[in-house]
């Protein structure tokens, strides 16, 4: 019945059951561990024969209603909340590769992506090659013996490069690989994974599903979509044989969530639920006004150029204009003369706040190349779009005329 | 019917035989579109649950991947 409600209705109903008392919220479920009557019930969850919940590292009511929520916005079989999108990916990715495996990776993911590929997977055998994830000819060639997954975000953060999804989700078909989409910039209200082809939705919903920069949090959507029998994942057969299109989802909850315990606290899963509620209006508006600041910056004479793919002259445009349904996000960069102009323009600021994070109300800087990216070379800056003299905003939904005001006033004293 | 159910045996009364959907809601079985079926040691494809039909004496286990352990 939830599946046919419109997006906006299952924002705010989807999964919800009745609370104690009428209670209109998702319940907070506090509790560590859940007991059951007999030894028979408890022995019954943990062998799968019933569903149940034991102990909240594996599952937890107030997440559970977060799952369900997610699955139905993205139209997917099954969902997993995790304690953060780096936990999100963490999980998934481990769920699928093994040692001596690879990811075919866009080389302009987010620095913690990078990070955890380039770094953290490579000490446990786990490869990686770095692809444009707009050059198909170059993700194809990209494609080797040992990939297991192609892994790109809907769009570059903060590359703000939007690579065709599409066909990408065509190329990973032609090699029987999933296609994992890192939705987070653009969440299901500007695209569903699904409609684009991809296989595995990624979220860090601690940004725009959360919407107030108040609880870190992530989730796994399967769309059920990849067939897991293929022979590049023989570690799936045992899931594929008992649980069929949900092999992805179980081999993840049986072992890898499990295992890793990198789970959500009940209170974040409570915020972010309370959060998505209002996902849709925040989203026109942060949209709509990163359009009308990127328009304001392209004119300004101290600025050299604007990286949104929502202007006319962006090569992203008519890309992220078929794919994302002509919105176009809440993320825009621009270049300044240099690192000291950036710097005097961010210390000017007086409402946007200059801090390590998006897709909050509150608009919001940062200089990545000091910051989020420190730690790269300078090639590995380049592979993510990140230069010197780079500003990157995420737009909130404050009175669109202040923002610009308060940009223009820092732009000023540059 | 008896059937046994996860081990431990089931009487449905009044009914000789039932498909699997059926006995899914007869059985009142939580979280229908998420279960897998086994049935006399048979895992069963989902979309077979209309057109296998389980009678008196067989095993049927329930089984899900979300839960406890492995």
């Amino acid at each position: 019945m939830e599946k046919k409600w419109d997006f906006e209705t299952l924002l705010i109903h989807g999964g919800l059951e009745p609370g104690p008392a009428g209670a209109t919220t998702v319940p907070i479920v506090q509790s560590s561990a859940f007991a059951y009557d007999s030894a028979d019930a408890l022995e019954d969850v943990f062998r799968g024969r019933r569903p149940g919940q034991v102990y909240t590292r594996i599952g937890n009511p107030t997440t559970e209603s977060l799952e369900k929520r997610l699955t139905l916005l993205e139209d997917g079989i099954a969902g997993i909340v995790t304690a953060s999108g780096m936990a999100a990916i963490s999980t998934a990715v481990l769920t699928i590769l093994r040692s001596g495996d690879e990811i075919l990776s866009s080389s302009s993911v987010f620095g913690g992506t990078f990070s955890l590929f380039r770094d953290t997977l490579s000490s446990y055998g786990i490869g990686v090659r770095f692809v444009d994830p707009t050059d198909l000819k170059a993700v194809r060639e990209g494609v080797g013996e040992r990939t297991r997954l192609l892994f790109v975000e809907t769009i570059g953060n903060p590359k703000m490069d939007v690579p065709d999804i599409a066909a990408l989700a065509e190329i990973a078909r032609e090699a029987k690989i999933p296609l994992m989409l890192d939705a987070t910039v653009t969440t299901p209200w500007m695209a569903r994974g699904k409609d684009l082809g991809a296989d595995l939705v990624v979220h860090s919903t601690s940004k725009f599903i959360n919407g107030s920069g108040s609880a870190i949090g992530g989730a796994i959507i399967d769309l059920g979509r990849f067939d897991w029998g293929g022979e590049k994942y023989p570690h799936f057969a045992p899931f594929v044989k008992k649980f069929g299109r949900f092999a992805f989802t179980a081999r993840a909850r049986k072992l890898v969530h499990k295992d890793l315990g990198a789970c959500a606290a009940p209170m974040n899963s409570f915020l972010l639920a309370e959060g998505i509620e209002t996902l849709a209006l925040r989203m026109e508006r942060h949209c709509s006004s990163a359009l009308r600041l990127a328009s304001f910056l392209r004119e300004h004479p101290k600025v050299r150029w604007v990286n949104y793919p929502g202007l006319p002259d962006s090569p992203f445009q008519d890309i992220a204009s078929r794919q994302f349904g002509g919105r176009y996000g809440a993320l825009l960069t621009f270049g300044l003369p240099d690192k000291e102009a950036a710097f005097r323009f961010i210390n000017a600021l007086r409402l946007a706040r200059n801090l390590a994070n998006i897709g909050d109300a509150k608009t919001l800087v940062i200089h990545p190349a000091s910051t989020i990216c420190c730690d790269y070379t300078p090639e590995e800056k380049a592979l993510m779009g990140v230069t010197e003299e780079l500003v990157r905003v995420s737009v909130g939904i404050e009175a669109p005329g202040d923002i610009v005001g308060d940009f223009a006033q820092a732009l000023e004293q540059v | 019917m008896t059937l046994t159910v996860n081990g431990k045996p089931a009487a449905i009364d009044g009914k000789v035989e039932l498909n699997v959907t059926e006995l899914l809601s007869v059985l009142k079985v939580e979280q229908p579109d998420y279960v897998t079926v086994e049935l006399n040691g048979e895992i069963l494809e989902r979309d077979n649950f209309p057109a296998t039909v389980v009678r008196d004496g067989d095993a049927v286990e329930f089984l899900y991947f979300m839960g406890g352990g492995r």
